[in-house]
């Protein structure tokens, strides 16, 4: 028998042809070197991973493609409702629900944004400040005078975890119920044998986001749940389902993502000290552009998926509809065409256009919140164990890079220092009754101003 | 030299006014960014050369 060639176009299209895949341990090791060849050989490739896909790795490239969201769908379709597209992940979980806003188009995903942006603008989240700084400082007075920290069990997983279920509207106090599912789902790679359990973890998780929404449904409070419990879209009330897909996609941006962060740059600030004195001493010049550039290099969250919704050519491109595509901000993040000397940390770098929030409709809406926790973490760390060192052996970087570039663990020691104020659980039951009197969790436009910490 | 950010592009990132806060107000409600009015302060040239550089959206633009 012969077989006829068939006449594939595709060859064509897809000539630039890369094995991407970012779930292996092996993308962790070597992502700066196939960072270097894709930018260089292959800004847009196809890749048969993952019953194939496209990867933007670019900084053009993924510019380009990130702002055209008439051409780049988000929508995450399980029910095949619509066209039965799978959203942001690649390859996409076996889920029944949607994950928010992030896995929805336009008109549908804007009216969410402008109902929960007021709650987490510039202005809104500077009146959290003082209740960071609480948390904080409490976080570090548990262990102050050990000498010793794990700045991940012990400051970076508490602190974002206390602020998002404040600016929920759930109780602070259960931020231990949410902390461990949230971190573990991420660093945990789909092909893992752990999957199953977690996902069972994740549902007794979603159990509990449900009665917080049955309970703030019943005796309104103030927050992000409450806006989602009064929603309107596009003219109906949306079921809880999609409610609960969008609480647990805020949690999921709230948590881990910031956690990486201060890790990663904790952890680089202790191998570089004369650079660590450097930002402590100079940080009302250097804090903000460091802060980027922190983001920049680590860049939490690595990339996007998206499909493609109609035939098209973009950044040089030709895309079918329906095909799958990964942009990669972490890899448009070291392009050398934008940024000199991609792979050094330059504390002062200017014209600094990372993608580590995203880019166009979707940008990260918690951006506002991740820089100033990032902040207040890290000046205090600086100020109260300024000769901290991390523990090569004890730390523990996540094992794939795929979701999130975060970090398990990273013990410290330091020189000890004196408690200032009170422990967590007291400082806590503090800022619950701080965040009920003075409404905080309100969306700005209803209540300005910092909170009043006593 | 005036700069003016393109609202259709702005995705409230805040650069621009982290980085040249005499130029550029953000909104309360969204973050998204607005320009000042009149003539930048020629003391203010650079940073808005810098705001512009790092806009991630390109939504800052000169108006000679
Ligand atoms: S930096 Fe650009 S996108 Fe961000 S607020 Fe300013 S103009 Fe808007």
């Amino acid at each position: 028998m012969t077989t006829q060639p068939v006449a594939d176009d595709d060859a064509e299209r897809k000539k630039n042809r890369y094995h991407f895949d970012r779930h292996t341990p092996d993308y962790r090791e070597k992502f700066t070197d196939v960072t270097a060849q894709m930018l260089d050989k292959c800004p847009i490739a196809w890749s048969d991973t993952y019953g194939g896909h496209w990867v933007a790795a670019g900084h053009s490239e993924v510019f380009e493609l990130a702002r055209s969201a008439g051409h780049l769908s988000n929508d995450h379709d399980p029910q095949h409702e619509r066209r039965g597209y799978k959203g942001i992940s690649i390859p996409s979980p076996d889920v029944a629900f949607r994950g928010g806003f992030l896995e929805m188009d336009p008109p549908e995903q804007r009216h969410y944004r402008q109902l929960l942006n007021p709650y987490l603008s510039p202005a809104a989240v500077a009146r959290w400040t003082p209740l960071v700084d609480e948390i904080v400082r409490a976080s570090l007075n548990e262990k102050i005078e050990t000498g010793r920290i794990d700045f991940v069990d012990d400051l970076a997983n508490i602190v974002p975890a206390v602020l998002t279920l404040g600016m929920l509207g759930i109780p602070l106090k259960n931020w231990d119920i949410y902390v461990e599912p949230i971190h573990a789902s991420v660093y945990t790679s789909p092909n893992s044998p752990d999957i199953a359990r977690i996902q069972t973890s994740r549902l007794a998780m979603r159990d509990d986001m449900a009665a917080q929404l049955a309970e703030i449904r019943a005796n309104p409070r103030p927050g992000l749940i409450d806006a989602l419990a009064r929603a309107e879209i596009n003219g109906s009330v949306p079921p809880d389902f999609e409610l609960l897909g969008i609480i647990a996609l805020l949690m999921g941006g709230g948590f881990d993502t910031t956690t990486a962060l201060t890790a990663r740059s904790l952890e680089w600030l202790s191998e570089h000290p004369a650079r660590r004195e450097q930002l402590s001493a100079q940080r009302g010049a250097l804090l903000d552009s460091a802060t980027e550039e922190f983001l920049r290099y680590f860049t939490p969250a690595p990339g996007d998926g998206r499909t493609i919704s109609a035939d098209c050519v973009l950044a040089g491109q030709e895309f079918k509809e329906g095909e799958r595509v990964w942009l990669s901000w972490a890899m448009s993040n070291r392009d050398p065409a934008v940024f000199p000397n991609p792979n050094e940390v330059d504390l002062a770098r200017t014209g600094n256009r990372h993608h580590s929030f995203g880019l166009g409709i979707h940008r990260c809406i918690g951006s506002n919140v991740a820089r100033m926790v990032f902040k207040r973490m890290v000046t205090a760390v600086l100020d109260r164990m300024p000769d901290y060192v991390c523990d090569p052996a004890g730390a523990e970087h996540y094992q794939t890079i795929g979701i999130i570039q975060g970090m398990k663990h990273l013990p410290a020691t330091f020189t000890p220092g004196p408690r200032i104020g009170d422990g967590l659980d007291e400082t806590i039951a503090r800022m619950q009754v701080l965040v009920d009197e003075e409404e905080l969790a309100a969306p700005v436009t209803a209540r300005k101003g910092p909170a009043v910490a006593g | 030299m005036k700069v003016h950010v393109d609202p259709e592009r702005c995705q409230g990132h805040t650069l621009c006014s982290m980085i040249a806060p005499a130029l550029f107000t953000l909104s309360d409600e969204d973050g998204h960014s607005t320009a000042i009015d009149g003539e930048v302060p020629a003391d203010q040239e650079s940073k808005a050369d810098e705001a512009i550089r790092s806009c991630p959206e390109q939504a800052i633009s000169v108006i000679p």
